[in-house]
């Protein structure tokens, strides 16, 4: 998942823990292993090699295609799985170097969901386009574990990947989980959440940026031009039922750059966003 | 000479106390409320401040409480 | 910079834009292949606690009653710092054991204003009525970390009577050790105290005057107390912990209660010698008023465990005194926490105390002997046990808010050392046996 994993038990023996724990990263292998674009031989290997010839998916990833054309109808076009390309003309290593238009538009022509036909469970992309789950995959393999944990344990469980993180219920006594959110000093915790049920996601990351004279670029990128979402967020951190719901409400969130906190509001919930 | 008695044995107890002790993740029941010291302040004031009015010793736990004119 | 946003999830927005996050949810079942999941259920770290009790506390045979209401307020601020702010107002009515000893006849002395007099039936223990007052008292506190591993605390206190006035201030330190296994801390307070007694303090050892006569009365007092405490905590096993202090106390100053005496007895018969009243009215007896020395030095050692027992809570304290005016005491304190379900316990509660008598403790003044310097007959300077058995109960509220009730007897009973009994004495009931009832009302909240 490209960051700490941990799986937290409240109560129970080393025994259960051990097997709650290993039941999760199996799982938690499996979903990297399957959509990973890293790897190849795997399902998005196969579409993203297609050359424009349709590819049969599976139903579990059939699923989460079906999901990603649902949060691009919604998002009017900012999120997009087909979006990855850009990051090779874009890298928010925080120098003045950005790409030339040139560039951009060239790739803009192999980025863009309305070039896909999805008629499941076969997915046809132009040649040169490429998909990338791992916008979903990780909130997604944080739901899977912590419906997993539900089964395997009636203890409470915390199902954290690297920040995104689910629990299964109240600790014993009603006690809450206490989550940390990081301050712009590592390490310090701004923020306490108390969690009792449900989940947390955050997207952002402070230190992938451009700045070019006085303008800071964020590594947020708008499909639909191809250039850094102005004024997004450094951060957002989101509260909802499912770890996959508040991730894509703060993914949305960031989207909508300096909309973000209006956003929020207006989906009513739990969140906290850095500037 | 007494005082460095008194150094002594607070470097032997300290010496002692690095074997024991539990890991960060093993504080589920330590950091529990009702494992705290002093669980509810206020009640222990209260009990404080009764038996420094009815009794000749006082504190230990912390300052001698006190404060007032019932003794 | 962070904003916050917290809002109502029954906020109705725009239809438009709600049915982003409805539509996001409909997918995201979908997608999970599950029912809908629970609601999520977060909120912020609170930043303010409230702790909140009512106390009553009764002695029996009119003594003592004090209704007592305390709260404390603690707000967290960023970086674990805290500041907490308490209130205790005290109603204080009763009646207090004033030293002198019983007589078989009725007895009568001026009270401590000096401006009139009151009279004991025959045989009974000569008690103070006048005994009524109203007390606040005031805490602020600050506590913030220190570098990595310490935590600094710094506090004010102060408190007022009708006849007493206290301010005093604190500071400590405790610094973590050994991944945090061991803690080390030490602190100092110093209290600075006025008295104003009603009718002025008296001279100590000299006669209980008539009314009206305030040639033995003194102004203002003032008292003085260090307090140093050592401690060290340490975690021994995942469900242990125990903590070791060491605490000083030197007091300076007025140390006397300035509204008790003694009866100047005969030196055969036991019995108060008489005194004729002055047309104003005044003492029957011979009363001296107590002397106590203007110094004391305490040292303490206490030490508490805790232990965690399949759910239980075993929580066992020990403290040893001993002070220059030669008084030693133990206590034991035992209070077993036992869960009534996930939201409820039960505290059953035990304390035992035993102390020495004081030095210069005395159930009376022999005429026939020189006086001595220093000499009281508080029976809280006296040889006593006490014993306190008591139950709580404690349970959260739906809110997740705590509350508690527990009801406390507590009684204590002495005995003069046999040596200080006089004549007639030997066959009296000398010490002021106490028993009271203690019911405390707490509730506590966060927001």
């Amino acid at each position: 998942m490209g960051s700490p994993c941990e799986v937290l038990v409240d109560g129970g023996s080393g025994a259960q823990a051990d097997e709650v724990s290993a039941a999760v990263a199996q799982e938690a292998w499996r979903i990297e292993d399957k959509f990973s674009r890293y790897l190849e031989g795997n399902i998005i290997h196969a579409v993203n090699t297609a050359a424009g010839r349709p590819v049969e998916v599976d139903p579990e990833t059939a699923s989460l295609i079906d999901f990603a054309r649902t949060l691009y109808e919604i998002s009017n076009g900012r999120f997009d799985i087909t979006s990855g390309v850009l990051r090779t003309v874009w890298t928010f290593d925080g120098s003045a170097r950005l790409p030339a238009q040139d560039a951009i538009d060239q790739v803009r022509g192999r980025v863009g969901w309305h070039r896909a036909t999805w008629e499941s469970p076969l997915l046809t992309l132009e040649p040169g386009m490429e998909i990338d789950l791992g916008g979903i995959g990780k909130e997604f393999a944080v739901d899977r574990c912590a419906a997993l944990a539900r089964d395997a344990t009636p203890l409470a469980t915390m199902i954290n990947f690297g920040g995104d993180l689910a629990v299964t219920g109240p600790r014993a006594g009603r006690e809450t989980w206490k989550v940390g959110i990081e301050g712009p000093e590592l390490d310090a915790a701004e923020k306490v959440v108390e969690l009792r049920q449900g989940a947390l996601a955050t997207s952002g990351d402070a230190r992938r940026f451009l700045l070019r004279q006085g303008v800071r670029y964020s590594h947020i990128l708008d499909p639909r031009t191809g250039w850094p979402v102005p004024n997004a967020p450094s951060s957002v951190t989101v509260a909802a039922d499912t770890c996959t719901q508040a991730g894509m409400l703060s993914t949305l969130a960031m989207l909508q750059g300096g909309q973000a906190e209006r956003f929020l509001e207006e989906q009513g919930v739990l969140y906290w966003c850095r500037r | 000479m007494r005082n460095k008695i008194a150094v002594i044995s607070l470097m032997l107890v300290c010496a002692g106390c690095s074997s024991m002790g539990v890991q960060p993740w093993e504080r589920e029941v330590l950091a529990r409320e009702e494992m705290q010291l002093t669980v509810d302040p206020v009640e222990a004031a209260t009990d404080d401040h009764i038996y420094f009015s009815k009794e000749a010793s006082s504190g230990g736990r912390g300052f001698g409480g006190g404060g007032c004119g019932c003794n | 910079m962070a904003g916050v946003g917290v809002t109502d999830m029954q906020k109705p927005g725009k239809t438009a834009e709600r049915s982003v996050s409805a539509t996001l949810a409909a997918a995201t079942c979908a997608l999970l292949g599950t029912t809908v999941a629970a609601p999520v259920d977060a909120q912020e770290e609170p930043k303010w606690g409230f702790n909140t009790s009512l106390l009553y506390y009764g002695e029996d045979e009119d003594r003592v009653q004090d209704a007592s209401f305390k709260s404390m307020v603690r707000r967290l601020f960023a970086d674990d710092r805290t500041l907490s702010l308490g209130l205790t107002v005290d109603a204080l009515t009763g009646a207090t054991p004033s030293g002198a000893i019983r007589q078989d006849g009725p007895q009568t002395f001026t009270r401590p204003s000096g401006n009139d007099s009151y009279t004991v039936p025959a045989g009974d223990l000569p008690l103070d009525d006048t005994f009524r007052d109203t007390r606040v008292a005031i805490t602020a506190g600050w506590q913030q970390p220190a570098g990595e591993m310490g935590l600094l605390s710094v506090g004010l206190s102060a408190s007022s009577e009708y006849d007493y006035l206290h301010t005093g201030l604190n500071a400590s330190y405790a610094h973590d050790f050994n991944n945090r296994n061991t803690t080390v801390s030490a602190g100092v307070s110093f209290a600075s105290d006025s008295i104003e007694p009603v009718g002025g303090a008296p001279i100590p050892l000299t006669g209980m005057l008539d009314v009206d006569d305030t040639s033995n009365r003194l102004g203002d007092q003032d008292k003085d107390v260090l307090d140093v405490v050592f401690g060290v905590t340490q975690v021994i096993t995942r469900n242990l912990v125990v903590q070791a202090n060491y605490s000083f106390s030197q007091s300076d100053g007025y140390l006397n209660n300035p509204y008790k005496f003694l009866s100047l007895v005969d030196g055969v018969t036991g019995d108060t010698l008489p005194r004729i009243p002055g047309p104003e009215g005044g003492p029957g007896g011979q009363f001296l008023f107590e002397s106590r020395p203007d110094e004391r030095t305490q040292h303490s050692l206490y030490a508490q465990a805790k232990y965690y027992l399949n759910g239980n809570v075993i929580d066992a304290s020990y403290r040893f005194m001993t002070d220059d005016w030669e008084i030693d005491s133990h206590t034991l304190d035992l209070r077993y926490r036992w869960p009534l379900g996930a939201t409820s316990y039960l505290e059953p509660h035990l304390r035992y105390y035993t102390q020495s008598e004081a030095e210069f403790y005395r159930l009376s003044l022999d005429s026939s002997q020189a006086l001595p310097q220093f000499a009281s007959s508080d029976y809280r300077l006296g040889n006593f046990d006490a014993i306190t058995a008591g139950l709580k109960f404690g349970w959260k509220t739906r809110n997740d808010n705590d509350m508690s009730v527990r009801v406390e007897w507590y009684t204590q009973s002495g005995t003069v050392p046999t040596a200080q009994l006089i004549g007639n004495q030997a066959a009296r009931d000398n010490y002021p046996d106490l028993n009271a009832l203690i019911v405390q009302f707490s509730y506590r909240f966060s927001r």
